[in-house]
C-alpha cells in the first residue's frame, strides 16, 4: 500500500499542498500597497487620507495608521503620491486578530527620521 | 510553507496549541456556510470560484452547505445591513458547537462602509469573527489561505509583514 | 351457540333501545341507557354474525305475514354474516361516541330511535329469507336513513342532502324490485335459498338482465359511478355518527346486494358479466379518489374515499366472476374472500374516520380543511386515533387496509391463469387503475391528515380547539378493531375461509393459510407473507433505534434551540399549504376530468402591478349531476308536463277514467 495513501487516511485528506507550485496569477492583481516611510511627510500623509475611499488611512500625530483589512486597493493612493506608495504584491492576509492589519508607518519631517522616539500606542 | 517567527515564544506555544485543536476538530471535513449580509456579490464569485477544478475546494475536504445546522464555518461577506441583524444572529445561533467565523473581504472588516442608519459598517459587533480575510474582493487564494488558517492548516503571517519600506517594521 | 338466537336478542336490544329513546325524558342519563342498550345489541349483533358465518347457513324461520305479501321469512346466512358483524362492530362504536356527541334534547330522543330502528332493518336486510322481506327491509331502512340525515331539517343544504338520498335510494329500489321479481317469476318461489337452488331455471337473457338490474339497482346505493352522486351529497350534512353510519354499513348494503346475486343466487355467468362489473369497480375506483383530492370539505372528501373503496371491493368481486367464467374456482372463492375482507376493513376504518370528523366539527366548529391545521397539538388523543384510521385506508402496512389490498391486488395479477389474452389484459387494466388509485389515496390521505392535524394552525378556531368533553371511546375501540384485524389477519381470514366454503363451496384453507401466520393468495408459488410477522418486523425496526438512543444517549447538557427558519422574523400560517395548493399538481393533470370553472377579479387593470388584492375562484364541474342527472330530470319534467292534461280536475273526466279502466279490466278478464 503506497505510503502516501495510508497518510491519507490518517489525515483524512489526500493532496497537494497549498499552493503546490507558486501561483503567479495572484500577484497580477491589485494588492494593499505598500509606503515608503522616509517620503512621506506628514503633508504627503494628509494628502493620502484625504483621497482614500474606504477610510484605510488615517493619521495620528506622526504616524500613519494604515488599516490593510479596510483597503480595497483601489489605487488612488498610488495615484496621488507615487514616490511614496507601491503595491506590496501581497494577497495571504487573513489575520486571526483585528488588530494585526492595522499597521503603523512613521512619518518624516522633511526627509529626515523622527527622532523623538515616541512610541505609539498601536 | 509555514513562517515560524513569532513575536514572542508565549504567543507562539498558544497559537500552536490552538492550531493543532482546531486541525484535530476541522481538518479532516469543514462544512462551510455563507453569508450575505449586504455585499455587492463580488465576495461571492470569488468564493464560489474556489470549488471550480483550479482551486478545487472539495479536495482539501471543505464544503459548501445551505443549512446552518450542517455547518461548522460561517463566511460572512457584506457590511452587516441593520435590517439583517435577526437573520444573522439567528444563522450563528442554527450552526451547532464548535464553529468558526470568517469575516471576508474589506465591507465585513470595516472599511467602504460608514456606520449609518442602514449598515453597521462591518460585522465585528454583531458576531465573534475567527478570522478576518480583507480584499476587495479577496483572491480565491487569499480565500484559501483564510480557510486554511481557520483550520488550523496553516499559520498567519500578516502579523510579519510590515507594508512599510526602508522605516521601522512594527 | 346458536347465531340465530344472538341475532335476534341484538333485534330485541335495538328495539328496546328505540323504545327507551323515545319514551324517555330529555335528560343525558336516558341518552346513556338507549347507548349502552344499543351497544349491548352492538355486541351481540357482531358475535352472533361472527358465528353466523362461521356455522354456515342457518334454516329459515317463518315469521308470520299477510295472505298478500307472504309469510315474512328470515335466514342468517354465511354471506350476510360478514355484514352482520361489520354492523355489530359499527353499532357498538357509536354507541360510545353518541352520549357525547349530541346535546340531550327531544331532536336526540327521536334521532337515537330512528337510529336503532334503522340498525334493526339493515340487520333485518341481512338476514332477510324471502323476497319480501328483504324488500320491504330494504325500504325501511332507505326511509329511516333519510330521516336520520335530516336531523337539523331546517337547514335548506340539510334538506337537498337527504333529498339527493332519497331519490337515488328509491331509483335503485325500483330497479332492485325489477330484478327480484324477475328471479321470483322465473323460479316460482320466493325464498332466497330456493331461488339459489333452481337458478338453472332462469334463462340465460333473464338471468343477465336480473344481474343488470341489480347491479345497477344495487350500484345506486352502494355508489358506483355514476350512480353516487348522492354520497358526497348526504354525507357533509348528516350527523358524524350518521354519516358513520352511513359510510360504514348503509353503503356496504349495497355491495352485499351485489354480492348475493353475484355470487349466491345467480352464481356463475359468461365472463362478460364479471368483466363489466370489475370495469364499473375500477372505473369507480379512480374517479372516486380523483374527486376526494378537489374537496375542502372533510366529510365529502370522506365521502368521494367510500366511493373509492366500494369501486375496489366491486373490482373484486367482478374479477372473481371473471375467474368462475374460466374455471378458476380458487380465485373465484379467493377474490370474494378478498372483498369481503375489505368490506370489514373498510367499514371499521372508514367509520372512525368520520366519528373524528364529528369530533374536530365540534372542537373547531368547521369542517373546511383551509381552517383547520396544527391540532395535532391541541388534540393528542384524537390525532393518534385518526392517524391510526388514515395509516389503514392509505393502504399502509401493517394496517388491515394493506393486507385486503395485497389479497385483492394478487388475486387480480394472476389473471393470466385465465388462459385468455384478452381477458388477462382487462384483469391487469384493472389492476393498473387500482394502482393508480392506491397512489392516489395515499396522497389524498396524505393531505387529509397533514393539513387539518400538522402544521401550524390557520384560523383562531383552530388554534382554541380541545377535546376535553370529546368523545374517545367509539374511536378507540374502532382502532383498536383496525390493529387486531390486522395482525390478526390469519384468524380472521380463516373465519371467512369458513364461510367461503358455505357460499361457494370451494374449500381454500389450505391455499390460503399454509401454516406460519402466512398468507398466500390462493396458489402457492406465487406469492405470499404474513401480516402478523410483518406487524411484529415493523414494531421491532422502529423500536431498535429507539432502544439505541435511550442506551447511548449522551448524559451532557443539552441546548433546545428554535427550528431553523431561513433567518425569517417568524413563521407565519399563510406560508404552509392549503388543501387545495396540495393537491394542485393533481387537478392539473386531471384537468379533463375536473374541467374547473375559473374566475380572476382584480380591483382594478393597473399594469404596474398595484392593481390590489385578485380574487381567484376556481370550481370543480359536476360533471355527472349536469351532463347525466340534470338532463334526466328535465326529461322527466317533460314527461310530466306532457301527461299533466290527463289531470284536468273535471269530475266527468275523472268518471270516465273508471268507466274505461273497468271495461278494460272486464275485457282482459274475459279472454
Amino acid at each position: 500500500m503506497p505510503l502516501w495513501f495510508v497518510r491519507g487516511l490518517r489525515r483524512g485528506v489526500v493532496t497537494t499542498r497549498y499552493p503546490a507550485r507558486p501561483d503567479d496569477s495572484a500577484a497580477l492583481l491589485p494588492t494593499p500597497p505598500s509606503f515608503r516611510a522616509e517620503a512621506l511627510t506628514v503633508a504627503l500623509a494628509d494628502r493620502l487620507v484625504a483621497v482614500c475611499p474606504s477610510r484605510a488611512l488615517t493619521r495620528r500625530r506622526e504616524v500613519l495608521v494604515y488599516d490593510v483589512g479596510a483597503c480595497t486597493a483601489c489605487g488612488r493612493c498610488r495615484a496621488e503620491v507615487p514616490a511614496a506608495v507601491t503595491d506590496s504584491g501581497q494577497f495571504e492576509l487573513a489575520a486571526t486578530v483585528r488588530a494585526r492589519l492595522i499597521k503603523h508607518v512613521p512619518l518624516t519631517h522633511d526627509g529626515r527620521h523622527l527622532e523623538t522616539g515616541e512610541k505609539d500606542s498601536p | 510553507m509555514t513562517a515560524e517567527a513569532g513575536t514572542s515564544l508565549g504567543v507562539k506555544e498558544t497559537s500552536e496549541a490552538l492550531r493543532e485543536a482546531l486541525a484535530r476538530q476541522f481538518g479532516r471535513s469543514l462544512h462551510i456556510r455563507t453569508l450575505d449580509t449586504g455585499s455587492c456579490a463580488a465576495c461571492e464569485q470569488e468564493i464560489r470560484l474556489l470549488a471550480a477544478p483550479h482551486y478545487d475546494l472539495h479536495r482539501l475536504g471543505f464544503f459548501f452547505t445551505p443549512a446552518p445546522r450542517h455547518a461548522d464555518l460561517l463566511m460572512v461577506t457584506g457590511p452587516m445591513i441593520r435590517a439583517f441583524d435577526l437573520a444573522a444572529r439567528k444563522t450563528y445561533e442554527a450552526m451547532p458547537g464548535p464553529k468558526l467565523v470568517v469575516a471576508t473581504g474589506a465591507c465585513a472588516l470595516g472599511g467602504v462602509y460608514q456606520p449609518d442608519a442602514f449598515t453597521r459598517g462591518g460585522i465585528g459587533e454583531t458576531l465573534p469573527v475567527d478570522v478576518w480575510i480583507p480584499g476587495c474582493p479577496p483572491s480565491p487564494l487569499a480565500l484559501l489561505q483564510g480557510l486554511l488558517v481557520a483550520v488550523g492548516r496553516l499559520a498567519e503571517k500578516v502579523q510579519e509583514l510590515s507594508f512599510t519600506e526602508n522605516g521601522t517594521p512594527r | 351457540m346458536n347465531p340465530v338466537t344472538v341475532l335476534a336478542g341484538a333485534a330485541a336490544a335495538w328495539g328496546l333501545a328505540a323504545l327507551i329513546a323515545l319514551a324517555g325524558g330529555v335528560s343525558r342519563s336516558w341518552t346513556r341507557m338507549c347507548c349502552l342498550v344499543s351497544g349491548l345489541g352492538g355486541a351481540a349483533a357482531l358475535t352472533g354474525g361472527v358465528a353466523s358465518l362461521l356455522a354456515g347457513n342457518s334454516r329459515v324461520f317463518s315469521a308470520g305475514g299477510s295472505v298478500v305479501v307472504g309469510t315474512l321469512q328470515l335466514q342468517a346466512t354465511s354471506l350476510g354474516g360478514v355484514f352482520v358483524a361489520l354492523l355489530g362492530l359499527v353499532a357498538v362504536a357509536t354507541a360510545a361516541y353518541v352520549p357525547r356527541y349530541h346535546e340531550p334534547g327531544r331532536g336526540t330522543g327521536l334521532y337515537l330511535a330512528v337510529y336503532n330502528l334503522a340498525l334493526l332493518a339493515s340487520l333485518a336486510v341481512l338476514v332477510a329469507g324471502n323476497v319480501v322481506t328483504f324488500l320491504v327491509a330494504w325500504e325501511t331502512m332507505a326511509l329511516l336513513c333519510y330521516l336520520l340525515i335530516l336531523r337539523r331539517p331546517r337547514r335548506a343544504d340539510v334538506a337537498a342532502g337527504a333529498f339527493w338520498f332519497l331519490a337515488l335510494s328509491e331509483t335503485g329500489f325500483v330497479l332492485i324490485i325489477a330484478a327480484f321479481v324477475i328471479l321470483a317469476a322465473r323460479t316460482h318461489t320466493m325464498q332466497l335459498d330456493l331461488i339459489a337452488a333452481r337458478a338453472h331455471l332462469v334463462g340465460g337473457s333473464w338471468r343477465d338482465a336480473a344481474y343488470l338490474l341489480a347491479l345497477t339497482g344495487f350500484g345506486f346505493k352502494a355508489g358506483l359511478v355514476p350512480l353516487h352522486v348522492w354520497l358526497p351529497e348526504a354525507h357533509p350534512v348528516a350527523p358524524a355518527d350518521g354519516s358513520a353510519f352511513l359510510s360504514g354499513l348503509v353503503v356496504k348494503l349495497g355491495v352485499y346486494g351485489i354480492a348475493v346475486f353475484g355470487f349466491w343466487l345467480l352464481p356463475g355467468g359468461p365472463a362478460w358479466r364479471g368483466v363489466l362489473t370489475m370495469a364499473a369497480g375500477a372505473v369507480t375506483a379512480a374517479i372516486g379518489i380523483l374527486y376526494a383530492l378537489g374537496e375542502r370539505d372533510i366529510k365529502r372528501f370522506l365521502a368521494f374515499s367510500t366511493i373509492e373503496n366500494v369501486g375496489i371491493i366491486v373490482t373484486a368481486f367482478g374479477a372473481a366472476m371473471t375467474f368462475w367464467a374460466y374455471h378458476q374456482r380458487l380465485l373465484w372463492a379467493f377474490l370474494l374472500l378478498a372483498g369481503l375482507y375489505h368490506v370489514v376493513n373498510h367499514g371499521s376504518y372508514k367509520t372512525l374516520l368520520f366519528l373524528e370528523a364529528g369530533v374536530i366539527e365540534h372542537a373547531t366548529g368547521t369542517r373546511d380543511f383551509d381552517r383547520l391545521g396544527g391540532l395535532a397539538r391541541r388534540m393528542p388523543r384524537t390525532s393518534v386515533i385518526t392517524f391510526v384510521g388514515t395509516l389503514g385506508i392509505a393502504a399502509l402496512p401493517p394496517f388491515n387496509g394493506f393486507v385486503s389490498e395485497w389479497l385483492i391486488f394478487q388475486g387480480l395479477f394472476q389473471g393470466f391463469r385465465t388462459g385468455s389474452h384478452l381477458i388477462a389484459i382487462l384483469i391487469v387494466l384493472a389492476a393498473a387503475t387500482l394502482g393508480l388509485t392506491g397512489g392516489l389515496a395515499i396522497y389524498a390521505f396524505v393531505r387529509g391528515y397533514g393539513i387539518p392535524f400538522l402544521g401550524m394552525p390557520r384560523t383562531r378556531q383552530a388554534a382554541d380547539a380541545s377535546e376535553t368533553a370529546q368523545p374517545v371511546a367509539g374511536p378507540a375501540l374502532l382502532a383498536v378493531a383496525c390493529a387486531a384485524l390486522a395482525v390478526g389477519a390469519p384468524a380472521v381470514l380463516a373465519a371467512l375461509a369458513r364461510a367461503m366454503r358455505t357460499v361457494t363451496g370451494v374449500s381454500l384453507r389450505p391455499e390460503l393459510l399454509p401454516g406460519n401466520l402466512t398468507v398466500i393468495p390462493a396458489h402457492t408459488k406465487f406469492s405470499g407473507f404474513s401480516p402478523t410477522w410483518l406487524a411484529v418486523f415493523l414494531l421491532a425496526i422502529t423500536a431498535l433505534p429507539l432502544l439505541i438512543y435511550l442506551a447511548g444517549r449522551p448524559r451532557a447538557a443539552s441546548l433546545t434551540g428554535p427550528v431553523w427558519d431561513g433567518g425569517i422574523v417568524a413563521f407565519k400560517p399563510r406560508m404552509q399549504y392549503s388543501a387545495m395548493t396540495f393537491s394542485a399538481p393533481t387537478r392539473v393533470t386531471f384537468d379533463a376530468l375536473y374541467r374547473p370553472s375559473v374566475s380572476v377579479r382584480r380591483a382594478s387593470d393597473d399594469p404596474a402591478g398595484r392593481s390590489g388584492p385578485v380574487h381567484y375562484e376556481t370550481e370543480v364541474t359536476p360533471v355527472f349531476q349536469r351532463y347525466l342527472y340534470r338532463p334526466v330530470i328535465r326529461a322527466f319534467e317533460w314527461l310530466a308536463d306532457v301527461v299533466r292534461p290527463i289531470q284536468s280536475g273535471d269530475v266527468n273526466l275523472y268518471l270516465f277514467y273508471v268507466f274505461a279502466a273497468v271495461l278494460v279490466a272486464y275485457l282482459i278478464a274475459a279472454l
